[in-house]
């Protein structure tokens, strides 16, 4: 009797240890790739702080256009990390503070959208969302590259949607293949 | 003894052992100045619903039924409203920028629509947490407009 007790007490402990052992090596692992990458991208793109989160949306943007959730949930961690490297520390005042409110609200989409591979209609509910989010962020910081705040007026039971694309030529990404044309370039940004 | 005798005993004594470690219990049972409801308006039928359709995973106080007593279902549970709360705390929603609560009323409103939320492993033991079409009806409207009433004060 004593000695199964011990083995189950022994059991309990020793499978805790080992949690413990593999989240710190994951965070180990996680902090190295995060500093080589961010030195890599802040060397190509010193112009402009948020061109990666850019980048990343509009592949995300393309891949819901082509109906594809998996690179679309691919595109989203792009971003998520994109803004999480972008560095405050070289932005103006204004830049700042359009950041900070942007910030938590886009991570937590990229995330969803990240996170449902399996679900278009969500991630693209999610992605209208980060669309306003991106709009009033290059509203502020600018663009390297000219960008076109499209309208889509049929998305969400006629409520319409926005979203920006790299493109004058529409790609809908609210309804992919269904509806590929619907829409119409309200303004440029540069 | 036989060994199906032993494996049964260690077994025993493993589930009376994971018995001792009982997670920390969700319950301020205070109302805090960030709460929604000091955010936007809900009304009294809406706000019933969200207590017993939501809040236990959703707030800080979570009302919870005997057998999350025993465990591993209290630390399935456990898990449950971390997950919850890391996603909509309706105790600390006044603490979110606009931009992010804007966001929540849009979700709250299309997880209810497409039946994502409550979860069905949820409303599989709380039959009071299903929501009939009305009721669902009347949480989406509110949170809409909310929403709307929200956007308009922006600054």
């Amino acid at each position: 009797m004593k000695t199964l007790i011990m083995i189950a007490v022994a059991a309990i402990s020793l499978s805790a240890c080992n949690r413990n052992n593999q989240s710190k090596e994951t965070t180990a692992t996680t902090t190295d790739t995060t500093q080589t990458e961010v030195q890599a991208n802040t060397d190509l793109n010193s112009n402009n702080p948020v061109n990666n989160v850019v980048t990343s949306y509009l592949q995300l943007k393309n891949a819901l256009a082509n109906d594809n959730s998996k690179d679309a949930a691919a595109a989203g961690t792009e971003v998520q990390k994109a803004i999480e490297k972008a560095d405050p520390a070289s932005f103006s005042a204004d830049q700042k503070k359009i950041f900070a409110d942007v910030k938590d609200d886009a991570i937590e989409h990229a995330e969803h959208i990240a996170a449902n591979a399996n679900n278009i209609e969500h991630q693209r509910e999610h992605f209208e969302t980060l669309s306003k989010d991106l709009y009033d962020m290059v509203k502020v910081f600018g663009s390297v590259q000219t960008l076109y705040q499209t309208h889509c007026p049929m998305y969400n039971n006629n409520k319409g949607a926005n979203w920006l694309s790299e493109t004058k030529e529409i790609k809908n990404p609210y309804y992919g293949s269904k509806m590929s044309t619907c829409g119409e370039v309200k303004e440029e940004i540069k | 003894m036989s060994l199906m005798k032993k494996i049964g005993l260690v077994v025993l004594i493993l589930l009376i052992g994971i018995q001792l470690i009982q997670p920390a219990r969700n319950s301020s049972g205070q109302v805090p100045a960030t709460d929604i409801s000091k955010t936007v308006f809900i009304p009294g039928n809406v706000k019933s619903l969200l207590q017993t359709a939501c809040n236990d995973c959703h707030s800080n106080n979570t009302n919870y039924p005997w057998y999350t007593n025993i465990q591993p279902m209290g630390w399935l549970l456990a898990n449950h409203i971390k997950d919850g709360k890391a996603d909509l705390n309706f105790n600390e929603f006044g603490s979110y920028s606009q931009r992010r609560q804007l966001s929540k009323l849009k979700s709250i409103a299309s997880q209810v629509k497409d039946d994502e939320m409550p979860l069905t492993s949820y409303t599989m033991l709380h039959k009071n947490a299903r929501l009939t079409k009305e009721q669902k009806l009347l949480i989406i409207d509110w949170a809409l407009q909310a929403k709307d009433s929200l956007e308009q004060k922006k600054p």
